[in-house]
């Protein structure tokens, strides 16, 4: 390698090992930071310490976990929450880079809207509407709290909502809800949303067997198994029934 | 109308040559996607360490060629040096992926690039200066050397041919820059990253 190559590169190198001291957020920083700490760009070491990383304890210099949701790192009032209720004090300990990362760069390797309730103590686990809103829609304006006895804190869908219990969903009845329930209205339901069933052949059918209240359909149906009839407080040979196999409950 | 000649130096030389270097674009686009796909883009952030390592493992065979190691087959060290940058250099594309985060790590990565290609170059040339050296062969059975002393002697003979000195001289400051640059991505992640 000739001598002026040799300096060509070492200059290189050089302005180049410059650049990283004085612009260490384009030349080696991972992404750029969130807007809150746009102010520390060029200031690395702020939050973190040479050869470890950053530390809670650095976050915990000027977020006070008491005053975290509450106040800002200023001691002003914070006049729109992200969350309705200050949630911070109630972790079981401060890991702030649990759920945090500052830099663009390392935030694509979290995965979004992923809180691990885990990291709540055990009383605020239970308190989801101190967080989560209910969803506008009929079926959850019906119910307060008790969230869990269908949803898991790991996410919302799938609910564990047993439908068996009401009716079996198989693959004759594998529909979106608003076949059945119109408008989302989880409060009702008609069986004459599919082109199957019509209200005068499921009258027609009824009145053959004798029977005048069929208004409420899963009262006696709870699948479409034929034989899977259940009369409430009709006897077994009560008049005649669907193929005469009745499932009295 | 294609001479002969013209025909060999395509279909020996500059055939391979262009597929190992789509072989690595496409593998690196497929490798990226897979990823992405089977949400395993964290592995691709530490796919850089075994890259690195890989890249530095297969600089034996320079330090075997310099006769800073005397043992070993330089042929094999040669196959280990090119399989070990090609694929080292596979994880380190992944690894880089298509972020634009810091110049510096770019900067490497490009340096890398033109580094993987001008080791292609090299491998390219040797072979044309196999050739050249063939009829040598014949020279080292007459001195009654042994088959495997030929083959090490025509070795020798090809890689210190004149072309493979002249690329040489490019090839090393392109991997000096290379170095340099990786050297101060890596400096800088131990600086600032928390590992745990």
């Amino acid at each position: 390698m000739s001598k002026t190559l040799k300096i060509v590169l070492a200059a290189n190198l050089i302005v180049l090992a410059v650049l990283a001291f004085v612009h260490p957020h384009l030349m080696v920083g991972p992404g750029k930071l969130i807007p809150g700490h746009s102010k520390l760009e060029k200031d690395c070491f702020a939050c973190h310490a040479p050869f470890v990383g950053t530390t809670t304890e650095r976050c915990t210099t000027c977020h006070k976990p008491g005053e975290i949701g509450r106040l800002t790192t200023l001691g002003q009032p914070i006049q729109k929450p992200l969350t309705s209720t200050p949630f911070h004090q109630r972790l079981l300990k401060q890991d702030c880079l649990a759920c945090h990362s500052d830099h663009a760069g390392v935030k694509r390797f979290r995965i979004k809207g992923r809180f691990n309730h885990v990291l709540l103590q055990a009383d605020a686990r239970k308190e989801c509407q101190s967080c989560h809103k209910s969803p506008k829609d009929s079926l959850h304006q019906q119910i307060t709290g008790n969230c869990s006895q269908c949803h898991t804190q790991e996410q919302w869908v799938p609910a564990t909502f047993d439908h068996a219990k009401y009716f079996v969903l198989d693959r004759d009845h594998n529909v979106k809800c608003v076949t059945c329930h119109l408008r989302n209205d989880y409060s009702l339901y008609t069986c004459y949303g599919c082109h199957e069933h019509s209200s005068e052949s499921i009258r027609r059918e009824h009145i053959e067997e004798g029977i005048r209240d069929f208004k409420n359909c899963v009262e006696c149906h709870r699948s479409a198994d034929e034989h899977d009839i259940r009369m409430p407080g009709r006897r077994r040979d009560g008049g005649k029934g669907h193929d005469g196999k009745r499932n009295d409950d | 109308m294609t001479t002969p000649g013209t025909a060999s130096l395509w279909r020996n030389h500059i055939l391979p040559f262009t597929l190992l270097v789509t072989l690595l674009g496409v593998a690196t686009v497929i490798g990226d996607y897979l990823l992405h796909r089977l949400d395993l883009v964290w592995v691709g952030r530490y796919l850089g360490i075994p890259g690195t390592l890989l890249i530095i493992g297969s600089l034996t065979y320079s330090l075997r060629k310099r006769k800073v190691i005397a043992s070993g087959n330089v042929k094999s060290w040669l196959s280990m040096h090119e399989i070990g940058t090609w694929l080292g250099s596979l994880m380190v594309l992944l690894h880089a992926g298509v972020h634009f985060n810091a110049i510096l790590p770019w900067l490497a990565t490009i340096a890398m690039g033109v580094n993987v290609i001008s080791g292609m170059v090299g491998k390219m040339l040797l072979g044309r200066s196999r050739e050249h050296v063939q009829t040598q062969r014949e020279h080292y059975q007459l001195r009654g050397l042994s088959k495997v002393e030929i083959e090490q002697a025509v070795f020798w003979e090809s890689v210190t041919f004149d072309a493979m000195t002249k690329w040489r001289k490019v090839h090393i400051p392109i991997f000096i820059v290379f170095a340099v640059l990786a050297l101060g991505h890596i400096v800088s992640i131990f600086l600032f990253w928390g590992w745990r």
